[in-house]
């Protein structure tokens, strides 16, 4: 089991690494990094573009970047490029994901008249089918689990 | 505004938006509460200051560009938790899979038939059904169905504070202990905040609740522009 390790390297460890203090005065080291940071960043660009041009080729309603995020996962279930390629800059690009949705909520400065008139009525509708989804989700899967005598072992 | 105008106010918007998140970092630290939450937080203080400086959503577009020019790079990388966490999904694939069309399309079609009932806008409807998806792939799906991105993006955001913060208490209540379960449900509903609750409550359900957000993510994108504009009318 070496999913605990997975995702603590999700969680950016790997830049961690790269800043330790006995490496922050090696100059070429932190270039070598830089450099590194660079190429797989040019490589998820590259895969997001791919995506988005195969949206616009093709037509299908589908967001050009879920088709990258897809493009990724079969080149590496493939075995055509390894997760070491990315993990640097996508972990690190994933651990500070909130900060891109910022500047997209921003225009909610535009909508303070709609949230004012209808702010109870999102707020009840977003309650009400997040709980029925989390049931639906749980609920489904445990029945089938325990139907095929995985009783997990509780929680 | 001349270039030199706009190239000030793309400076001050981006240096304000960064200000804002660093301090939400530490204001989730030392409080953490939903209210601390980085996007609530950071959001609501770029939104004060920008409305104390006169600067309109329009101003500030340049530096929203600037901003979200990596956003489409971060999306491709979620395929990295996907591929590192396979496993654990693949063992269960059939009670996972189940689960997670289950809770994903559930969710949809709830959110989008009571926004229908209430009388909402379809542009609101078509938004509010969406908002299990995590951010960035939402705001694109709501583009392709003709919803509001940004109203999106919040909807996304509190749908995924309410289900990291009740989940696990509900789930507890109506008897949902498996691990696997617990995990999906949370990543399937509440995307990235509810899988960093999953990965808090074990090992197991957080590995199945990142591959649950980005399998949601997939099931959504395809299923929304059939079923959505159905409920938006």
């Amino acid at each position: 089991m070496n999913e605990l390790s997975d995702l603590m390297a999700a969680d950016g460890r790997g830049i961690a690494a790269a800043n330790s203090p006995d490496r922050v005065w090696a100059v070429p080291r932190r270039l070598e990094q830089a450099a590194l940071i660079a190429l797989q960043l040019l490589g998820l660009c590259a895969l997001n573009y791919a995506g988005i041009w195969f949206v616009r080729r093709t037509g299908l309603p589908v967001p050009g970047n879920l088709i990258g995020m897809v493009a990724l996962y079969a080149l590496l279930a493939l075995g055509v490029v390894k997760v070491a390629w990315f993990d640097v800059t996508g972990s690190f690009l994933i651990k500070h994901l909130a900060f891109f949705f910022i500047p997209i909520t921003v225009g909610l400065m535009n909508s303070g008249p709609l949230l004012l008139a209808d702010g109870l009525g999102i707020m009840l509708i977003l309650a009400l089918s997040a709980a029925i989804g989390i049931i639906l989700a749980g609920w489904v899967s445990q029945v089938l689990l325990r139907a095929s005598g995985d009783v997990g072992g509780g929680s | 505004m001349t270039q030199i105008q706009i190239a000030a106010v793309a400076s001050f918007g981006v240096a304000v938006t960064v200000g804002a998140y660093v301090l939400s970092l530490l204001a989730r630290k030392r409080y953490p509460s939903p209210l601390t939450t980085p996007v609530l937080f950071s959001t609501t203080i770029v939104i004060a200051v920008l409305l104390g400086s006169g600067i309109s959503f329009a101003d500030y577009g340049p530096a929203k560009q600037i901003m979200t020019f990596l956003l489409g790079p971060a999306t491709v990388a979620l395929a990295l938790p996907l591929y590192k966490n396979r496993q654990v999904f693949f063992r269960n694939m059939v009670p996972a899979g189940c689960g997670l069309l289950a809770g994903s399309l559930g969710t949809m079609v709830v959110a989008g038939l009571t926004a229908r009932l209430l009388g909402f806008a379809p542009s609101l409807t078509s938004s509010i059904a969406i908002k299990s998806t995590t951010v960035p792939i939402a705001v694109e799906i709501a583009k392709i169905i003709q919803a509001a991105p940004a109203l999106t993006a919040i909807f996304v955001v509190i749908t995924g504070m309410m289900g990291a913060s009740l989940g696990p208490w509900l789930m507890t209540r109506i008897g949902i202990i498996h691990p696997v379960s617990r995990g999906l449900a949370l990543g399937a509903i509440s995307h990235g905040q509810g899988t960093a609750e999953a990965i808090v409550e074990s090992q197991l359900s957080g590995a199945v609740a990142g591959v649950s957000m980005g399998l949601a993510a997939v099931c959504t994108s395809l299923a929304a522009p059939y079923i959505v504009p159905l409920l938006a009318g």
